[in-house]
């Protein structure tokens, strides 16, 4: 009885995740006319087999005797599929090799999902019960193991499926039915799934590869200046991997997170890597990679769409050229080339924007940006500051004014390193090691934050603790909500009071002067 | 990877509730499944939805820290940014990959460094700020630019509403 509900509840919630249901249970109609006993047992256990697979990724904490319960049935449906090529294979002897063959596959399939969900489980209690400290160490480790199992998994149910749906179609004689459409539409929806799947690996190898090459592994001195966990999992971290703006996160974690975005997940920086991921960038519409003499050298192009500001602003392109930053894992690799131009170039735009700010402020604080986005930002939201002495400028503050302006001109043109001097700049300033000025981008980032708040200084000591206890905590975090449902009504309530009290005009402006009167 | 966005998870419920920012609980609807949580946002002081307590629900993808998860208010919501049927549309809960309005800098996007914490933080200011050049909620929008009396009226029974109190 609690199976039939189960088997029930499969099916809705497969119906709720998966439109590919539809199919499947057209092509079980069609599976009817050979047997179609067999294959709904089949089928219903295939259901319920993915019911599991998505509950599984779903449950966190369950207690112990469920993940055993969860085990022993899905050993037991391994054990029955076992059973049933048994029966295929009896059935196979009378009813030819095709029929054999549609049996078979169906079994296969079925077993080769069930080990795959038996072996994710498997993982994931482990994951589950090393939370501590020694569970960083496996999962470096595991994760490419993890990965493989995965994709083998994948592709041989995928495979498999794909020749199951071949067979059907091909055994069926070719008949112009409803079956036969759907069944090409099942066939080409897994077609379509294995040259993802393809893709996908080819992507994860191209980033093992580009990992290895071009990012080190942080030294245990850069770990201990770096107290902190990695930012992406927030565990501790005993091996990371450094990036070009040095900062540090597990391998694993980088991994993934470079899989989907090629920019550094603290600061935003650009990592200039994947041919075949542009289209992840929005902002950076190509990365166009020229050889240029004999030195790697990345084009950036950043189009600026005015008009998703002001209708009346401009829209257009820069081309910003910077080296690759990687000279730990390629120390021949020359300095990159960026033209102080291109810097006047887009400075002039941004200027273009904001007649008021002087050129040099522009082009001071694009050096240290990079961008003008992140510039154009930085004004838009006020952290630019116009220092007083430049305020009574003329608005068209050009460039022929700006190289006046000794300091903030001298910094243009002593560049860091990777830029490319001009010859009548010989100031060689000590440039900082790394080519970006990391710095800078994370003080816009912890700017940010701070203005969202600054969780450090938020230590306001609550009597409130987290406890181990799952029913605890649960309990604890229904009391906070009610606490602070029930404060604010009071307050709430306490204001309309005093607000019915006072008999002036009830208008909120009023009222919030009001209140802000009271506060005083 | 369902194992580590779980930890992670675990590991902010617990910053979230030691150490709360001002006006925020949240945490997982039930232990059972630690991918739904439900966040109480108190409407920020000085703005017309002050005193409100609002009640959000925040579903996360299964490989949360590299997604970003879906917010959607839970209460019946007047505001620019949010869709009316409670979706939360601001730029730190977009993929760097889509961009829907196609007006945010890819620099405001989601990243795994992102966190709850900072996520209902964003809110309380976007309550607190309506952007209103990214029209989740069209008339929400013209009505904050230019019946600004008649959008803090709507933004007050809404507040009454969420205490439970009659309007």
């Amino acid at each position: 009885m609690a199976y039939c509900c189960l088997i029930l509840l499969g099916k809705s919630i497969q119906k709720l995740v998966f439109g590919e249901l539809r199919i499947s249970e057209q092509q079980h109609l069609k599976d009817k006319f050979w047997n179609f006993v067999f294959y709904k047992f089949i089928f219903v256990f295939g259901v319920v087999n993915v019911q599991f697979l998505q509950e599984l990724s779903f449950s966190p904490t369950t207690p112990g005797w469920s993940h055993v319960r969860l085990v022993g049935l899905l050993s037991s449906i391994l054990m029955i599929s076992g059973f049933m090529f048994i029966i295929c294979i009896c059935v196979g002897f009378f009813g030819g090799i095709n029929t054999f063959a549609f049996m078979a596959a169906e079994c296969v399939l079925l077993t080769i999902r069930t080990s795959h969900v038996l072996i994710r489980y498997g993982m994931f209690l482990y994951d589950m019960r090393q939370g501590g400290m020694t569970a960083e160490v496996s999962w470096d480790k595991r994760g490419p193991v993890a990965y493989h199992i995965e994709l083998l998994f994948e592709a041989a149910a995928l495979i498999i499926d794909l020749m199951h749906h071949l067979h059907m179609l091909l055994w069926s004689n070719i008949f112009l039915s409803m079956a036969s459409l759907v069944i090409v539409m099942q066939l080409r929806y897994l077609s379509h799934e294995i040259q993802r799947k393809y893709r996908k690996h080819r992507n994860y190898l191209w980033v093992l590869n580009h990992m290895e090459k071009s990012y080190p592994l942080a030294t245990t001195d850069d770990l201990k200046q770096n107290s902190d966990n990695c930012a992406i999992c927030w565990e501790k971290m005993e091996t990371a991997r450094k990036l070009p703006c040095s900062h540090l996160f597990h391998n694993s974690c980088l991994q993934s997170w470079l899989e989907q975005d090629t920019s550094c997940p603290t600061c935003r920086l650009g990592l200039s890597v994947q041919p075949h991921v542009n289209h992840n960038h929005p902002n950076i519409d190509r990365i166009v990679e020229t050889e240029n003499t004999g030195r790697a050298t990345n084009n950036h192009f950043f189009h600026f769409n005015g008009s998703r500001y002001v209708s009346w602003l401009p829209n257009f392109s820069v081309e910003v050229t910077h080296i690759n930053t990687i000279l730990r894992a390629n120390p021949l690799a020359t300095p990159t080339i960026a033209h102080t131009s291109q810097l006047r170039n887009m400075a002039r735009q941004v200027q273009q924007m904001f007649p008021h700010y002087p050129t040099s402020i522009i082009i001071a604080d694009l050096q240290h940006s990079r961008s003008m986005e992140i510039t154009i930002d930085n004004i838009l939201e006020g952290r630019l500051q116009i220092p007083s002495r430049f305020q009574n400028f003329d608005e068209d503050d050009d460039f022929g004014e700006t190289s006046q302006n000794g300091p903030a001109d001298a910094t243009l043109e002593t560049g860091p390193n990777e830029y490319f001097i001009r010859s009548d700049t010989s100031t060689g300033s000590s440039s900082s090691d790394s080519g970006y000025e990391i710095e800078r981008n994370s003080n816009i980032f912890g700017n940010q934050n701070e203005l969202l708040r600054d969780e450090s200084s938020e230590d306001i000591p609550l009597g409130d603790r987290f406890s181990k206890s799952s029913v605890e905590r649960e309990k604890i975090l229904q009391r906070r909500k009610e606490m602070l449902l029930a404060i604010a009504r009071k307050r709430f309530l306490e204001k309309s009071k005093s607000e019915l009290n006072m008999p002036t005009s009830e208008t909120i402006t009023h009222h919030r002067n009001k209140t802000s009167m009271q506060s005083e | 990877m369902a194992g580590s966005a779980l930890r992670r998870l675990m590991a902010e419920y617990k910053q979230l509730t030691l150490n709360p920012p001002e006006g925020i609980v949240a945490g997982p609807i039930s232990e059972d499944n630690f991918f739904e949580w439900e966040a109480l946002i108190a409407g920020p002081d000085g703005t017309c939805f002050e005193g409100g307590v609002f009640p959000a629900k925040l579903i996360f993808p299964p490989d949360y820290p590299l997604s970003p998860p879906k917010m959607k208010f839970t209460c019946e919501m007047f505001h620019p940014n949010i869709f009316s049927d409670g979706r939360v549309c601001i730029s730190i809960l977009h993929a760097p990959g889509d961009d829907p309005m196609n007006y945010e800098l890819s620099s405001e996007r989601w990243s795994p460094v992102q966190s709850v914490e900072k996520i209902l933080l964003s809110v309380v200011s976007m309550l607190a700020e309506p952007n209103d050049e990214s029209g989740a909620n069209v008339d929400a929008a013209i009505m904050w630019r230019e019946q600004r009396e008649e959008f803090n009226k709507i933004a007050k029974r809404i507040v009454r509403k969420t205490l439970g109190l009659p309007s």
